[in-house]
Parts: C-alpha cells; sequence; structure tokens
C-alpha cells in the first residue's frame, strides 16, 4: 500500500501521464479530461469509439489472470469495464484496479467496445469499457455492513407480519448504502413523479397549494395519537392531519387547495403500513351541487397520476419488478364507485357476516377489493356512503337516510388509501354532531368558530405517499418507499 | 324333555277378536250421490260456523286491498323519480288498475337473475375498441326501455385512449346515476384490451360468459323470453351463430353465402324466425352492416333492413357504423 502510495504521489505532479492512482483533492483543479463525461445511462452501441465516463460508483472487482472486470454503476445504469494487460494498461495497473474497494468513487477514461455476447448482469448490455486511465476519487472501506448484491436479489419471501426483518433494519440503519440500489433508485425516482404529477395535475384544475402549519394547540383529530412537544412555557401538539387549515382555507374563500407536507400520528402500531411520519397529500375543495363532484375531482387526479406513471416511468417499474415481482397495476377512467351497502351485499354474498352499519374490518377491505376485482378488473376503486356511525364528527350526514354519510374511501389493491367526506359546513350542526361525540366543544372552538361566518359546502380527502407507492408497484411494507423511515421503533437514520 | 316349565301366565281360553281391515276410509263414490256431505273440511256448507266463512271473506279482502296498495306505492315511487311526471294523472289511474305500469317490476329479474342481495345487479361487459359490440348497444337500448338501468363506461387501464363515440354509446348519463340503489339493473361498459368479448355478472354463482353471440343471448332473455316453440328457438340460435361466425368473422364467399340464404329466407317471411323481431333479426342486421354498406346487400334484405331501422331500435348503432 505504501508503495502504491508514493506512486500516487509521484502521479500527481505529471497527471497527464499518469494512468491510474488516488485522486487526491489537491489535484482536482489541475485536472481537465480530454473529452466530455458521459452517463452511464448513455453508453450503448451508437457511442463512439472514445468517451470518458464521469463519476462513477465501483461496485465489482472480479480479477481473471491478467485481466481485472470491474461494474462501474451510476444511480440504475451499470456496465461492465475491464482493465487489461496490454500496451495501454501495465501489471500494476491491473493490480492497482484489482484492490480498488467496493463502492469507491472512480473517475475512467476509456474506450467503449461492442460486445458480441450480451450481458445480462448490467443495464448497458451491448458494451463494454476498455479502461485505459483510472482513478479513485474516494475510497470506501474495505468492509462494508451490507453487500449491495444481496440487497438487490429478489426476496424468497415477503414480510407478512409487518414486523420489520432483521434483513430490513439492516437495511434501514445503512439507509445510505441500500439506497443505492438500482430498485431503490427507481422506487424513489417513482415517488418523485407521484409526488410531481398530483402537483401538476391539481395546479391545471386550478387549485391553489397551501402549507399549513404543524405545531398546533389542540389534537386535530382527537384521539390519543398525537406527539406532544414542549413549546416555551406550555405545550403543543404535532399535526395529525391539515384538515382543520385546509377547511379554513376553503372558508377564506380560496375554492380549491392542496397541501403536501408531513403528518404525523402518534400510533403505536407496528404494521407493514403505519409510520409514525409520512408524507401526506391532502387535498380541499369546495363544490357547486353534489358532493360527487369532490369524488370526481379527487378519483380523476387520482386515474392522471396512475396514467402517468403508467406512460412515463415504465423502466422504473420494470426495475421494481425484478426484485419485487408483481401484477402490474390496472384501473379504470372513469373510476368505479360503489355504495357501501353494495359492498356489505358483495361481503355477504361470499360469505362474510356483518351487520349494515358495521365498520369494513382489514381483511374484510382485502377481501372486497379482490372480488371487485374478479369482476370489474381494477385495483382502483371508491366506496361511498358509508354509515354515520363509523365517521368523525365534522362528516356530513346523508340527506336522504340518517344512517350512511357523505363520506368515502378509496382502495388501491384492496388497501385503504384515503378516508375523504363532504364536511359540515354549518357551525350549528357541527356542534350537535361534536356533542353526540362527546367532544370537548372546548377544545375545538376555534374550529367551529371558521364556520360562522359564511363556509361554502365543501369536502376533500387526504392520501399517504408512501403508502400509495407501496401499492402501485405491488410492494409490501411501507418501509421500503420511505426514504428515512420513522416508526415506534426507529428514529435514526 | 323341555328344559323349563313355566306356569301359564293366564289363561287360553281367553278369545281375541283379531282385525279383519287395515284402515277405514270414507267411500269417495258415495260423496256424488248423497249432498252436503262431508269431504272438504273448509267447503263444509251448513256444518261450519259462519263467522269462519266471515273471517275467510275478510281475510281475502284484506289481501286484496294490500295488493293494490302496494301496486300503487310502486307506481308513485316510480313516478317520483322519473321527470316530467304528471302525478295527479297516474295516482288516480294507479288507484282503478294497478297494473298499468311501463317498466317490468322487479320480480321478473328476481326470477331471472336470481334474488339481490342489496347489491346493485350489475352486468359487466368487457370489450374491445377495435370491435364494439353493435348487437349489445342494440340489446342495452331495449333493456332500457324495459328497467330502469344504471349505464357506465369505463376505460380499461390496459388501452391508452378511445374516440369519443364510444364513450358516449350508452347514451347520456342519467339524471339520478348518483344513487345507485334506485336502479334496477346496471350495465358497465369497459373499453379493455381483451382478445374475446367477456361478461361478467355473479363472480360467485357464475363463470364469465364470452362471445358476443352468447352474451347477446343472455342479455335478449332479459327483455323477451325466447319463443316456447323449440324449431324457432332453434332457428333463432341458429340464425345468431350464422350472423356472428360466418357473417362477421367469415370470408368473402361465406359472406356472400350467408347474404343469399338470408335473401331466400327473407323472400317468404318479413322477419327471420317467427313473426315478430327477434335476436336472429338483431343480430343478422348488425352483423350485415358491419361487413358492408346496406346497398350492397341483395333486394330482400335491403327492404328488411330499412324495415329494421323503422323499428328504431338501432339508433344506438349507427353511429357506429359510420
Amino acid at each position: 500500500a505504501n508503495m502504491e502510495g508514493q506512486k500516487a504521489k509521484r502521479s500527481v505532479h505529471n497527471l497527464g501521464k499518469s494512468q491510474y492512482g488516488t485522486r487526491l483533492e489537491s489535484d482536482m483543479a489541475l485536472y481537465r479530461p480530454t473529452v466530455a463525461p458521459v452517463l452511464t445511462s448513455e453508453l450503448g452501441v451508437a457511442s463512439p469509439n472514445e468517451r470518458a465516463p464521469a463519476d462513477a460508483y465501483c461496485i465489482v472487482v472480479i480479477v481473471l489472470g491478467k485481466q481485472c472486470f470491474l461494474v462501474l454503476r451510476q444511480q440504475q445504469f451499470n456496465v461492465q469495464a475491464l482493465v487489461a494487460v496490454g500496451e495501454r494498461a501495465s501489471k500494476q495497473m491491473v493490480k492497482f484496479a484489482a484492490n480498488i474497494n467496493k463502492e469507491s468513487i472512480v473517475d475512467v477514461e476509456a474506450v467503449v467496445k461492442k460486445v458480441e455476447q450480451t450481458i445480462e448482469s448490467c443495464s448497458q448490455q451491448d458494451v463494454e469499457l476498455h479502461i485505459e486511465r483510472i482513478f479513485v476519487v474516494s475510497q470506501a472501506e474495505p468492509r462494508l455492513p451490507l453487500q449491495l448484491e444481496d440487497c438487490v436479489r429478489p426476496e424468497g419471501e415477503g414480510d407478512e407480519d409487518g414486523r420489520a426483518t432483521v434483513n430490513q433494519d439492516t437495511r434501514l440503519d445503512n439507509r445510505v448504502i441500500d439506497l443505492r440500489t438500482t430498485t431503490s433508485q427507481a422506487i424513489f425516482r417513482l415517488q418523485s413523479g407521484v409526488c410531481q404529477l398530483f402537483r401538476d395535475t391539481l395546479t391545471n384544475k386550478g387549485f391553489v397549494e397551501i402549507q399549513t402549519p404543524k405545531i398546533i394547540s389542540a389534537a386535530s383529530e382527537g384521539g390519543a395519537n398525537v406527539f406532544t412537544v414542549s413549546y416555551f412555557k406550555t405545550s403543543a401538539y404535532l399535526a395529525q392531519s391539515p384538515q382543520l387549515y385546509k377547511q379554513m382555507c376553503i372558508c377564506a374563500d380560496f375554492d380549491k387547495v392542496f397541501c403536501v407536507g408531513p403528518v404525523f400520528r402518534a400510533e403505536d402500531s407496528n404494521t407493514h403500513r403505519h409510520l409514525t411520519e409520512f408524507v401526506g397529500l391532502d387535498i380541499e375543495l369546495a363544490f357547486n351541487y353534489h358532493y360527487h363532484e369532490v369524488i370526481e375531482s379527487i378519483t380523476d387526479t387520482m386515474v392522471q397520476i396512475f396514467k402517468g406513471l403508467r406512460d412515463k416511468f415504465q423502466t422504473e417499474i420494470q426495475t421494481v419488478g425484478k426484485q419485487y415481482p408483481s401484477e402490474p397495476f390496472k384501473f379504470l377512467e372513469p373510476t368505479l364507485r360503489l355504495e357501501y351497502s353494495e359492498g356489505v351485499a358483495m361481503l355477504r354474498e361470499a360469505g362474510v357476516e356483518m351487520g349494515d352499519e358495521e365498520d369494513l374490518s382489514t381483511p374484510n377491505e382485502k377481501l372486497l377489493g379482490r372480488l371487485v376485482k374478479e369482476k370489474y378488473d381494477t385495483d382502483f376503486y371508491v366506496l361511498d356512503k358509508y354509515p354515520l356511525a363509523v365517521r368523525p364528527f365534522y362528516t356530513m350526514p346523508d340527506p336522504n337516510d340518517k344512517k350512511y354519510s357523505n363520506s368515502y374511501d378509496m382502495f388501491m389493491r384492496g388497501e385503504e388509501i384515503l378516508s375523504g367526506a363532504q364536511r359540515i359546513h354549518d357551525a350549528q350542526l357541527l356542534t350537535e354532531r361534536a356533542m353526540h361525540h362527546n367532544i370537548d366543544l372546548e377544545k375545538i372552538k376555534s374550529y367551529i368558530d371558521s364556520f360562522r361566518y359564511g363556509a361554502p359546502p365543501h369536502g376533500g380527502g387526504g392520501i399517504g405517499l408512501e403508502r400509495v407507492c407501496m401499492l402501485y408497484l405491488g410492494l409490501h411494507n411501507v418501509r421500503q418507499t420511505s426514504m428515512f423511515p420513522r416508526d415506534p421503533k426507529r428514529l435514526t437514520p | 324333555m323341555p328344559m323349563y316349565q313355566v306356569k301359564p301366565v293366564f289363561g287360553d281360553d281367553i278369545k281375541t277378536d283379531l282385525p279383519t281391515c287395515m284402515y277405514k276410509l270414507p267411500n269417495i263414490h258415495a260423496q256424488r250421490s248423497a249432498s252436503g256431505c262431508s269431504e272438504h273440511a273448509l267447503q263444509n256448507g251448513t256444518e261450519v260456523d259462519p263467522a269462519f266463512r266471515d273471517l275467510e271473506v275478510r281475510q281475502d279482502k284484506i289481501m286484496r286491498r294490500l295488493n293494490e296498495l302496494k301496486a300503487a306505492v310502486d307506481g308513485l315511487a316510480k313516478t317520483v323519480t322519473t321527470p316530467d311526471a304528471d302525478l295527479d294523472q297516474t295516482v288516480t289511474s294507479l288507484s282503478q288498475s294497478p297494473t298499468a305500469t311501463s317498466f317490468r317490476g322487479t320480480a321478473d329479474l328476481d326470477s331471472l337473475l336470481g334474488k339481490d342481495l342489496g347489491a346493485l345487479r350489475d352486468i359487466v361487459i368487457n370489450a374491445n375498441p377495435a370491435r364494439p359490440p353493435l348487437t349489445l348497444l342494440v340489446l342495452h337500448a331495449m333493456l332500457c326501455q324495459r328497467y330502469r338501468v344504471l349505464s357506465s363506461v369505463h376505460v380499461h387501464s390496459s388501452v391508452s385512449g378511445v374516440p369519443a363515440q364510444l364513450l358516449s354509446c350508452l347514451g347520456p348519463r342519467h339524471a339520478d346515476s348518483y344513487v345507485r340503489q334506485r336502479f334496477q339493473l346496471g350495465f358497465t361498459l369497459i373499453w379493455k384490451d381483451v382478445s374475446k368479448l367477456q361478461m361478467k355478472f355473479s363472480i360467485q354463482n357464475m363463470c364469465p360468459i364470452e362471445g358476443e353471440a352468447n352474451v347477446a343471448r343472455f342479455l335478449f332473455r332479459l327483455v323477451a323470453p325466447y319463443p316456447s316453440d323449440p324449431a324457432l328457438a332453434t332457428l333463432v340460435d341458429s340464425w345468431v351463430d350464422t350472423a356472428f361466425f360466418q357473417l362477421a368473422e367469415g370470408s368473402a364467399k361465406e359472406r356472400s353465402a350467408v347474404l343469399r340464404a338470408l335473401n331466400g329466407a327473407l323472400g317468404r317471411d318479413p322477419w327471420l324466425a317467427g313473426p315478430e323481431l327477434s335476436l336472429a333479426d338483431i343480430a343478422c342486421y348488425c352483423c350485415v352492416l358491419q361487413t358492408g354498406p346496406a346497398a350492397s346487400s341483395p333486394a330482400n334484405v335491403q327492404r328488411w333492413l330499412k324495415a329494421c331501422e323503422n323499428l328504431g331500435h338501432f339508433g344506438p348503432a349507427n353511429p357506429l357504423l359510420q
């Protein structure tokens, strides 16, 4: 190592002539490549014969006699590279290349050569690089806490009961390395696409994006699932949903609003689909004649997101599918809307016993999802007209039948992603319903006050970004779609 | 030598009268001659309490009144949901004749499709937009005349886009479509990338039905029963099959053969099977026009095509034929 170190130092002074070594910070100013760097993703049979890829991660080093094979990776793309003893490379250079630690960052100048046999294991399958110059920009430690090829291998079985397995814990503890896998890159690019499509679709429909406060004085949804923070001499809470503020914006004559921001739920459930902090995409809008306008607006937004993902993110979907194979996501346009009583009848036909006003349990939701998929071949649908008894106090009751309410849930692959409703916009009725639910009126005084000065009829709903991505891709744990997940047992990284 | 001896328990001189007859029935032949003899317990004229008879009469009256009320309530419910209904007129007419409604009752659907458990009876049809099922559109229009049908059109994610006329092929959206429970039947058409047209109705009890001919037969039975004469029913079926297999999907030779056969059959009768329009006529009309313009068919066929059009059922198919 020492000798090599010295060699590297010597090469600092005549960089133009050296072919390998470790590049130190002081060298950066002196080095100018002869040609522009090229992205690994662009390497193909059409590439001209001499190019220099930009800095890439070196992920695999295999030594075969006088040759050293490396695989260089940039985000989702990787390419095979070769250092062979010959007129361009010396034996010491091959030895140097063989000793580069995995996950080091290297800077390479190479010639792009066509190969006869397709290289199955790389994303760029028709070419390989014959390296002429190779420099290490940042050395990785020799012992990595986890091996990337283990991370990308398709799993034999998913984690059904939701508890983080040892595998997942190790991944999450070393998230920086785990996120480098092609699968993770694809998942989070797709997630970024969902956010983008959400914003674009709503902005085109005339919605205004708002930011709501997350430190609030009273628990918005009620119940004990709220985080308390110390706030100077008193305490405050972290918002469980932007519900109250979305509605206040509607009362403030914004007509159609949406917001993207964190949501904090102190639920002590360790399931495959719950996080304590997640990103909420919330919509609220005033309607003219019937709350179905709200349902149509939300479902149309979801359908545009699905279409955008289907049309523009196929590469990412296929990449994820290599490690986590699943059925492609299917949907109907316009979205299928069933009524709650229909759902109950379908479940009863399938042998489930349940009351008319009983809430759907998670297994029943999944069964109903399967029945709907069987009949209509869609993974996404809306269940409308839930019974009033199982909805929060601010839900508007159904004018035609007081057992039911103007509320709805939306499901993807049989799991709930959105719970929404028409909200009560009359202060009097709201007070009655709150008293009926035994809620302390003092705590929600400012909420009720916002409807006393003219409020339009409105409704809305919110989805969780991580859950939507997980269900769209057919993954089984929401921690896979959350970059640095938070759950009752995890606070770092 | 006997094994043991027991003293007799009772004397052996008791005479028993063994029966010679298993059971007795009154003589049925004696009734006709005798008047007022009792056979039917209920119709016992002179011997039964007159109060009992009064009770029966009262019960009959109550049942009749109940039926009338039920029919009146049904009629009212229907008039309230249809716009432009003249309430006064219908109520007075209903009190006189409770059976004059243009919609068939749900009782018919119950017997044809099985009792509904609260879920809308939704017929789901998956069709390929490259081959729109014209027969089914015509049958849909006929269904709408007989029942309250909630129709909807969806585009499945396997298809990227369909022309506007395919989206509106089931007609404008019903004003009541936001309450699914008010409808007797659902008709959901999904444009999907399928190789064969498919219909799903009850996923617990029925497997999917494939092929436009079979789905047409299913839907037609909801509109009108098949002819009871088996020969006629077979004729209808045979024309339906000919239409879908030889006319729509056959070679040019097969098609012209079918047109000649049609010409011959229509020379003798105005309709293909029997004295009235039947499924055979609907299927053949759609398939004939799908393969070529009306003017290119033989004379009888052209006359018959005109007659079909005049009936007005084939409106929905026309925009898709252009």
